[in-house]
């Protein structure tokens, strides 16, 4: 969303007066992104030019005003980098408007998270918005800018038709990824059948295959499990395999009892890299690196060569779900002493090559109107499994927000 | 003879077990109703967890109820819709089906207990007689729950005769007998325009002094809700 779209709606939000109909909430905040960096085969020489360490420092803001059946909500920040490429940017994860015309039908048009699949950290049916960070899928997300039909018309049945404008690179990183955009329409029909919630989804547009997906979710004995699977002709990352069907599924459960809370969940990646493919990238990266460096060159075979790396390094991080074929979340949570302390240990497991990203956190709520969280990212695994491949060592991520 | 004509009497001045349960039902909240609650979890050793949040309830098969405080749980809300209970995680924004037999947020209530909308849908009353509980004149009634998906298999219950229908105790049994938790009505007070139980506690016979308090704080009758919002699909909304 362009920046002065955002200060507009922001503006307005402002100047709404809250009525006694209406309510409204505002919270402001500071975080903190500090990475400590690496060079690794994508980043060959430190050619992403970054520092050893990095820092996203940043300012935000969420506003979200109701009044009757009209919702306008802001939720953006200011962020200013660290190191010889220092800059600030304004970034709006969402601004939306909404409005509802009796029980049934209701419209969001604006930058929007869409919750698209029921999986935790995988969506296989999720084509609207950005892939979540690989090394902490718990930040919060950014929207796509989009316009939502939501249409209800019984309780046990509902449809959702959207138009979004996404992005494909994951958010929140240290450095820039080559990734493109994508206009895409999906429409999902939901049904509520013998206590199981059932969707279908379809999806489609430019520069992506069509996507036919499903998405199931219950409660089994006290647990909740949900199941998410997606088929589409044609790779989303290279190399092009347009004839192959291929098929994704994530399928996970939730447990929790008094104030703890496990979470697990499975997740197939149809067209992730066998390791012979594996073996192949890395091969392909080191021989366009090498081309990108190599003196004896024109220098216009050299560029290209660099930009072939550039999209290879970029892989994991743009459009697909991972590089690889079987990945394993789970997570642990639990709230202590008056629900101030919130302790949690998260990890994602690279069921195919042995990385894992592990996420521990810490959530502290001194008043009630305060919090303060701090997650830490440490990366581990062999040095050419996917988690350890990116050019990150870990990372601290910390949040302070209070609400007016 | 005269016991013969005593039972008639008796049944004549005497509800039904269905007319007490269903006052009963109706004497905490009303049909269309909006209320603020305080839970306040209390674990022996520990410092009391407390948690705010509104409520909407409508007819016997909608309820909502999202956290206000503390912050860091802000907008997680539980939807009842029927037999479907579902749990909205405001941190990754997700909707999750829950189990009406799972423990409300963290507390000795069970997420069948807040959304028990009306318990004449989920169990079988037998009155059986009349008790004196506290030096309160009571109906004592024995509910047998219609099917397993219920988060007790058996309750008794104690129901003031004195015209009020305030429920004034219940204890919660599982199948095989065993008395899981109790429920006590610990205050009456004019709330809302009318005089009703606030205060509301329930002891686990699990863990000794364990208790989760549930305390309105503000309740409005009658309200005028719309039906759209409780539905999974405004949950994920966050709405």
């Amino acid at each position: 969303m362009p920046r002065v779209t955002s200060v507009v709606i922001l503006a307005a939000l402002c100047s709404a007066p809250a009525s006694r109909a209406g309510s409204r909430e505002l919270e402001a905040g500071v975080e903190d992104l500090w990475y400590r960096t690496a060079e690794t085969p994508l980043n060959r020489d430190n050619i992403l030019g970054l520092d050893e360490n990095e820092n996203l420092l940043r300012g935000s803001l969420s506003w979200k005003q109701t009044q009757g059946a009209a919702k306008l909500v802001f939720k953006g920040f200011v962020e200013r980098s660290s190191g010889a490429d220092a800059r600030t940017t304004w970034t709006a994860r969402q601004a939306y408007a909404q409005y509802g015309w009796g029980p049934g039908v209701q419209v969001r048009v604006g930058k929007q998270r869409l919750a698209w699949g029921s999986g935790f950290a995988w969506n296989p049916t999720n084509r609207l918005e950005p892939p979540k960070n690989p090394a902490n899928t718990s930040l919060e997300q950014q929207g796509s800018l989009a316009a939502r039909l939501d249409i209800l018309p019984a309780n046990w049945a509902g449809v959702i038709l959207v138009a979004a404008h996404g992005e494909t690179g994951a958010g929140d990183l240290p450095f820039s990824v080559s990734a493109s955009e994508r206009n895409t329409g999906a429409l999902r029909a939901r049904f509520l059948v013998k206590n199981t919630d059932l969707a279908a989804v379809v999806s489609g547009g430019e520069r992506q295959p069509t996507l036919l997906g499903f998405d199931l979710g219950r409660d089994l004995g006290g647990i909740s499990i949900h199941a998410e699977a997606a088929t589409y002709q044609g790779s989303e990352i290279q190399p092009a395999r347009p004839e192959e069907r291929f098929f994704r599924l994530s399928s996970g459960l939730l447990w929790s009892r008094g104030t703890t809370s496990v979470t697990a969940e499975y997740f197939f990646n149809g067209e992730g890299y066998s390791a012979v493919q594996t073996r192949a990238y890395l091969g392909s990266l080191d021989a366009a690196y090498a081309a990108a460096t190599n003196p004896l060159l024109p220098p216009a075979a050299q560029r290209e060569a660099l930009a072939r790396y550039g999209v290879f390094a970029s892989l994991p991080f743009s459009g697909g779900l991972g590089l690889r074929r079987h990945y394993l979340y789970a997570a642990w949570a639990r709230s202590e002493i008056r629900g101030k302390w919130t302790t949690a240990l998260r990890g994602v497991v690279g069921l195919s090559d042995g990385g894992v990203a592990l996420t521990p956190g810490l959530v502290y709520a001194p008043r009630s109107a305060f919090t303060i969280s701090l997650d830490g990212v440490i990366l581990l695994g062999p040095s050419d499994s996917e988690y350890r491949l990116a050019p990150l060592r870990g990372a601290i991520q910390a949040r302070v927000k209070a609400l007016f | 003879m005269s016991s013969l004509l005593l039972g008639m009497l008796l049944a004549g001045a005497m509800p039904s077990a269905d007319t007490i349960v269903r006052r009963a039902d109706k004497a905490v909240l009303g049909d269309s109703v909006t209320y603020r609650l305080r839970m306040s979890v209390v674990r022996p050793g520990r410092s009391d967890r407390v948690v705010e949040m509104d409520g909407w309830k409508k007819g016997d098969d909608l309820g909502l109820v999202r956290y206000t405080a503390p912050a860091k749980e802000r907008n997680t809300a539980y939807l009842r819709s029927g037999d479907n209970t579902w749990l909205y995680l405001p941190a990754g924004e997700k909707v999750v089906r829950v189990g009406a037999k799972q423990n409300f947020g963290g507390g000795d209530f069970s997420n069948g207990d807040i959304f028990r909308l009306s318990l004449i849908k989920d169990y079988d009353p037998t009155l059986v007689g009349e008790e004196t509980l506290d030096g309160i004149a009571c109906f004592k009634l024995e509910l047998k729950a219609k099917n397993r998906s219920v988060a007790y298999d058996r309750v008794a219950y104690w129901v003031r005769s004195d015209g009020t229908f305030y429920p004034l105790r219940a204890d919660y049994y599982t199948l095989s007998g065993k008395k899981l938790k109790w429920l006590s009505v610990t205050k009456v007070a004019p709330l809302g325009g009318r005089e009703r139980p606030t205060l509301l506690t329930m002891e686990n016979a699990l863990e000794v002094g364990a208790r989760t308090l549930l305390e309105f704080l503000a309740i409005q009758d009658d309200a005028r809700i719309d039906d759209r919002i409780f539905t999974p699909s405004a949950l994920e909304k966050g709405e």
